[in-house]
């Protein structure tokens, strides 16, 4: 009888647990044969990508007609879990996509360097950083993803100051934030922390107005001191601007995508630190704003002595697995799905600023120009050179930091110790 | 055909028709069990594939991320009478009759019939800062709570919405539970003169306990279990890591860390805990089988 409850016990346990562990089996579309190639990304399915998608096979196919190509658009939110699994397995497809800084570091192991097939491509395109680890790449850039700071320029006019020249000293910035909060009862900044995103947007959005331009090299390049006036005066900032009332309400509990976007949306603050490309960009606050509305500024120099920049990394990008049979081929469709003309179709129907910056932009408005512009100039972003583990005790802090339950001593002393040991 | 060979077949035939369920319980899932035990003393990333012995517990044990989720599995248990008595409660008033006790009990039921994913988008609006709740408290005087972004609170917050989409079935076991209560002590405590508590404390509960058994038993199992999706849509484990749970740990490590060795070890822990209550959950139930 007691045996029996045992059994009974183990098996009821059992069962629950292999219902809540077990991935979804991925076994169908994975592991494309000679003469295959599997894709997974999670864009292919998406009507917006489609042209995108078409054009980059009928590139691929004037080169290999004998080689079938599959897509398999996965979700989102299941992708690297998915992804994991069949790293895990080594099994599973041919070429995938990743978004460029720690996703795809993490996962070198499992991916083949593609140096020698990229070359001539690395002058039209930009964004590689996001896709190298120690000197080799690992994919090819197909969307540019950053951090420019909008404005609301229809906010600007109403509190009487110049839309056309946004501040460029923190102090200007601050005191034409207090006059928009006057005049229009709009708050300074949209923030949105509940996923512990707002800090990665605001330290790459205003970094370069805070580290002077070789600490900011040195950072991205991994020499981090965490300890520095400078990296302290991030988080100081970051908590000095919610504690001045300078963002929304509840940062904290305001998921970032969508909401904080949303409030940029509906007028109720004047800028939001937003993306370039897919979501949260120009293309979107433009269906609330009007294009001729949005303006996009670099940071204000907080700290004297540095030069703002654009922050940005290569997006989205196409890499190659270590088991593909033909890593040649495989290597072929990353260049056709990055060719010129499958970009504009990216550009143009999805929103994204394109890898490959000869695409001609100006139809799609002034702040699309000025992102465009500033691009040559750009950097990487600060949040991307770390590793997602430091990113996701950066989040855990900065909420935190906003609620006032850490010091921003303390916080970055355990931010070096993460980063040092990742 | 001869008679042994029919003897034997017999014989063998409950094996034969038990074999399928044996199988796809073994092979699909106590083998993969197994492996990720094994799984779970092999290391990540550079170390992928060794032994690395018990370093993966010793990283959960160090991690305070793990660790709040393992209180946060406590806390689910203090708060288990809490979300017992609510549907019990409510099926009471409708057992009694309260006026409009058919509309409750169908009003009652719908959230259960909801996705979680649903459940967690609807709050996700309610408890905003600037929702409509804080609105209301704002509206009595009381200043607003920051239900989903404060840590003391988040998790009673999820906890709640969690108890509010479910309860619903409970809510019927109750019901039904009622329906084989003996109407006659209810009528007879009412002409002695009881109050309702002591309706409810002297007649109800222990006409109920079975019923009552049944449903801490299937609560506790849906509070360690389901709470994934309203923790995924409604703080994704924030703020502060105040909300996380052993699964939304385990997922987190896999599926964003690139930690699978990690967070087998993650599930192997989880495994035991369920596997804890598990037992502990049948001897109560065979204890209240015995009663009877």
């Amino acid at each position: 009888m007691k045996q029996r409850a045992l059994w009974s016990a183990v098996l009821v346990a059992a069962l629950a647990l292999a219902g809540c562990g077990s991935a979804a089996d991925s076994g169908s579309s994975s592991g494309g044969s000679a003469g295959k190639l599997v894709v997974w990304d999670w864009k292919s399915g998406d009507a917006s990508a489609a042209s995108y998608i078409e054009k980059a096979k009928a590139d691929f196919a004037k080169r290999h007609p004998g080689v079938t190509v599959e897509f398999v658009a996965q979700p989102f939110e299941q992708y690297y879990t998915l992804l994991g699994a069949a790293i895990q397995s080594g099994k599973g497809p041919d070429v995938m996509l990743f978004n460029g800084g720690g996703q795809i570091r993490d996962r070198v192991d499992a991916l083949l360097p593609l140096d020698q097939y990229v070359d001539e491509d690395k002058q039209r395109l930009a964004g590689w950083d996001a896709f190298t680890k120690d000197g080799k790449v690992y994919a090819a850039p197909v969307t540019l993803q950053g951090h420019p700071i909008y404005y609301n320029k229809a906010l600007y006019q109403r509190a009487g100051l110049n839309p056309d020249r946004p501040a460029t000293s923190w102090s200007e910035f601050v005191a034409n934030c207090a006059a928009i909060t006057k005049a229009t009862g709009a708050k300074c900044f949209a923030q949105g922390n509940k996923e512990g995103i707002g800090i990665q947007f605001f330290m790459s959005g205003l970094g370069s107005g805070i580290l002077s331009p070789r600490e900011y090299d040195d950072w991205v390049a991994g020499k981090r001191d965490w300890n520095s006036p400078g990296v302290k005066r991030i988080f100081a900032l970051w908590k000095e601007v919610n504690d001045k009332g300078l963002n929304n309400d509840g940062a904290n509990s305001t998921a970032m995508f969508n909401d904080a976007f949303a409030v940029f949306q509906s007028s109720k603050a004047a800028h939001v630190i937003g993306l370039m490309s897919d979501i949260g960009h120009w293309k979107d606050f433009a269906e609330f704003l009007e294009a001729g509305n949005v303006g996009v500024m670099t940071s204000p120099v907080v700290n004297a002595g540095t030069t703002p920049s654009l922050p940005y990394d290569g997006g989205i990008g196409y890499a190659v697995a270590k088991w593909t049979k033909d890593p040649k081929v495989a290597a072929e469709l990353v260049r056709s799905l990055t060719s010129a003309e499958a970009l504009k179709a990216f550009h143009a129907d999805a929103g994204a600023i394109a890898s490959d910056t000869t695409i001609d932009v100006s139809s799609a408005g002034p702040a699309v120009a000025t992102i465009v512009s500033e691009i040559k100039d750009g950097k990487p972003a600060l949040h991307v050179a770390l590793s997602s583990k430091t990113v996701d005790l950066m989040g855990r802090l900065s909420q935190q930091l906003l609620s006032g339950s850490i010091t921003v001593d303390k916080a970055v002393e355990q931010l070096a110790a993460t980063d040092q040991a990742g | 055909m001869r008679p042994g060979t029919g003897r034997r077949a017999e014989r063998l035939a409950p094996y034969v028709l038990v074999a399928p369920a044996v199988l796809i319980i073994v092979v699909l899932r106590l083998w993969p069990l197994l492996l990720g035990v094994n799984f779970s003393f092999t290391g990540d990333g550079a170390l992928n594939g060794t032994a690395v012995g018990l370093d993966n517990y010793r990283d959960l044990l160090d991690d305070p991320l793990f660790r709040t989720a393992l209180r946060n599995v406590g806390l689910l248990v203090l708060l288990l009478p809490v979300a017992v008595a609510i549907p019990g409660l409510l099926a009471t008033f409708i057992y009694l009759r309260v006026p409009g006790h058919r509309l409750f009990r169908s009003v009652y039921f719908f959230p259960a019939v909801l996705s979680p994913v649903i459940v967690g988008a609807i709050f996700n609006l309610l408890l905003a800062y600037d929702g409509p709740l804080n609105a209301v408290l704002g509206g009595a005087g009381i200043g607003p709570v920051d239900w989903l972004g404060n840590p003391n609170v988040a998790i009673f917050a999820v906890v709640g919405v969690h108890v509010w989409a479910t309860f619903g079935m409970a809510l019927v076991v109750f019901l039904a539970g009622f329906a084989t209560l003996d109407a006659a002590l209810v009528d007879a405590a009412r002409v002695d003169g009881a109050s309702l508590r002591q309706t409810i404390w002297h007649v109800i509960v222990p006409g109920l306990s079975r019923t009552i058994q049944f449903v801490f038993v299937t609560t506790m199992i849906g509070l360690l279990t389901s709470m994934f999706g309203l923790l995924y849509i409604m703080t994704s484990g924030g703020p502060e890591g105040s909300t996380y749970l052993p699964e939304y740990y385990i997922w987190i490590q896999q599926g964003q860390m690139n930690r699978p060795a990690l967070a087998s070890a993650a599930s192997t822990a989880l495994f035991v805990i369920m596997l804890v209550v598990g037992l502990l959950q049948i001897g109560l139930l065979r204890r209240a089988g015995r009663e009877d």
